[in-house]
């Protein structure tokens, strides 16, 4: 569900879109028809943005970080380098 | 190296050989350490280091390259130094070739701290030009932090109540001790080199001594945070804590806390904001509407007016017109009757008119026939004109010898004055 959610909507484009259409309304001067347009797709946006922010939780993975790599060639290093 | 009557005799060359293998198999460095303070400090073509250690009756040469030398040093500071003694085949010389430096004292280390710090800094790794930005809504978090510290679960509670659908990449490290360092620098490049990177790395500890926090004053750690393709945030311990990894980190957080509160926004903030944007939509859309009403009004009470005017204009003009025409249908009954009348009283007068003129002409026709000078003439009186054709009435005025016209009943006379008496006004002729 929460996946689902998450494809269907980038939250900061949604966002930043809304706020978009928000900057223009508060322009003034406004063209009717435009508007009325920009008015609803920013209703959408909101619906959206609220029903996502209620139906998804954090996920947490670990990843696997190979240290031995690291510090074999760490000394790897070190010895190279020792006259 | 040969053997001479029970003698043992080296080249030169073999016996610097006998005598560093000794030496390394009397000194085990995992095991030994030499204490002591630095001297003649000196790094040759960037990459020899040598310094004297030394106490107040001793002294060793030390060697090593500059990327073993993981702290800064400066002479005076007090060392601990791990190493195999070593002489040196051309020169004769004994130094100790070191593989670890470790500091000795609080001093020192704040002193370390504060060369790297400055070296750092020279080199533009704290340049806030290279800051980079945080996304608003981060969508993937690289996290590295001991999975079971307090930092970590601190961070994640936070997380968790500030937003949601995020995913966390937890890159479990020690961030404390001699693997730390080496471990943090293999998370950063793990989580760099993921297919899908995240948006934000978050690296954080909780608050410690100088000695604690070691591996984020560690110069690796620092380059692997300058170095990141992915924007780094450092929390690491108490507000008071400063470390190199916090001044070469894109964003200082003060605390793990203060990290998640840097790296996601608040949801009810967030819900405030769509709200707010929604009320302001409405009100801007509402308020444009009723000026559309409000315009369509007017325009529509405008057109009513103008309409208005233009009937009362019309309603006038035909009342003008049905005036005029009123008055013009009087005039013409009126001028109608008038000229009845007058043609009624020509008619009826005219014939009195002829009458009377008829009388009046058979009178005049009387009276001049008495007034007609020929019938007196007739009757024996005649009329003396001069010869200008002016009658004569009197004596005076006629001079003798004028010639006169006399027109008598039948013909004329033509006479000459011969005398006057004028008195009695006859002439005689």
């Amino acid at each position: 569900m929460a996946m689902k959610t998450d494809k269907k909507l980038d939250f900061g484009e949604a966002f930043a879109e809304l706020e978009t259409i928000t900057d223009w309304f508060d322009k003034g001067e406004i063209d009717l028809e435009e508007g009325l347009a920009k008015f609803e797709r920013g209703l959408e946006l909101a619906a959206k943005l609220k029903a996502r922010l209620k139906t998804v939780e954090n996920k947490v993975e670990e990843i696997k970080v190979k240290f031995s790599d690291l510090i074999e060639d760490d000394d790897n290093k070190g010895d190279s380098d020792r006259v | 190296m040969r053997e001479e009557n029970g003698l043992v005799v080296y080249d030169v060359s073999e016996f610097i050989q006998y005598l560093n293998d000794t030496l390394s198999a009397i000194v085990d460095p995992a095991r030994v350490a030499v204490e002591g303070e630095v001297s003649s400090f000196n790094i040759s073509q960037g990459k020899w280091v040598r310094f004297d250690l030394k106490d107040a009756d001793g002294l060793m040469n030390c060697f090593l390259t500059t990327y073993q030398l993981r702290v800064d040093l400066e002479d005076g500071m007090k060392v601990r130094v791990y190493g195999t003694p070593k002489i040196y085949p051309k020169y004769g010389k004994l130094s100790i070739t070191v593989s670890r430096i470790e500091l000795v004292g609080e001093g020192a280390q704040r002193r370390a701290y504060e060369l790297m710090k400055k070296r750092l800094f020279e080199e533009g790794l704290f340049a806030p030009e290279r800051k980079r930005g945080i996304p608003r809504f981060p969508r993937r978090i690289g996290l590295i932090a001991s999975r079971e510290s307090a930092a970590c679960g601190d961070f994640l509670r936070i997380l968790g109540n500030r937003w949601s659908g995020v995913v966390v990449d937890l890159a479990h490290v020690q961030v404390q001790g001699e693997p730390a360092a080496p471990q943090i620098v293999a998370a950063f490049r793990a989580v760099n080199a993921r297919a899908e990177p995240p948006d934000v790395i978050v690296l954080t500890r909780g608050g410690g001594s100088l000695e604690d926090l070691a591996a984020f004053n560690d110069e690796r750690v620092a380059r692997a945070i300058f170095g990141s393709r992915v924007p780094v945030v450092v929390g690491v311990g108490h507000e008071r804590d400063e470390t190199i990894a916090d001044f070469v980190a894109d964003l200082r957080a003060s605390t793990p806390t203060n990290a998640a509160e840097l790296v996601v926004p608040d949801r009810r903030e967030i819900v405030y904001a769509i709200d707010s944007s929604v009320s302001r939509l409405s009100k801007t859309m509402d308020s444009r509407i009723a000026q559309t009403d409000s315009e369509l009004d007017r325009s529509v009470s405008r057109l009513e007016t103008h309409i208005r005017r233009a009937v009362h204009r019309i309603q006038a003009a035909i009342a003008g017109f049905r005036g005029a025409f009123r008055e013009f249908a009087a005039n013409a009954v009126s001028r109608e009757k008038e000229v009845r009348v007058m043609t009624t009283r020509l008619e009826s007068g005219s014939g009195r008119w002829l009458r009377k003129i008829d009388e009046r002409i058979a009178v005049a026709t009387r009276v001049l026939a008495t007034l007609d000078p020929k019938a007196v003439l007739r009757r024996g009186y005649s009329i003396v004109t001069d010869r200008q054709g002016r009658v004569v009435r009197e004596a005076a005025g006629v001079d003798i010898g004028a010639a006169l016209n006399i027109q008598l009943h039948r013909g004329t006379l033509t006479a000459e004055v011969l005398g006057a008496d004028k008195s009695q006004g006859t002439l005689p002729i």
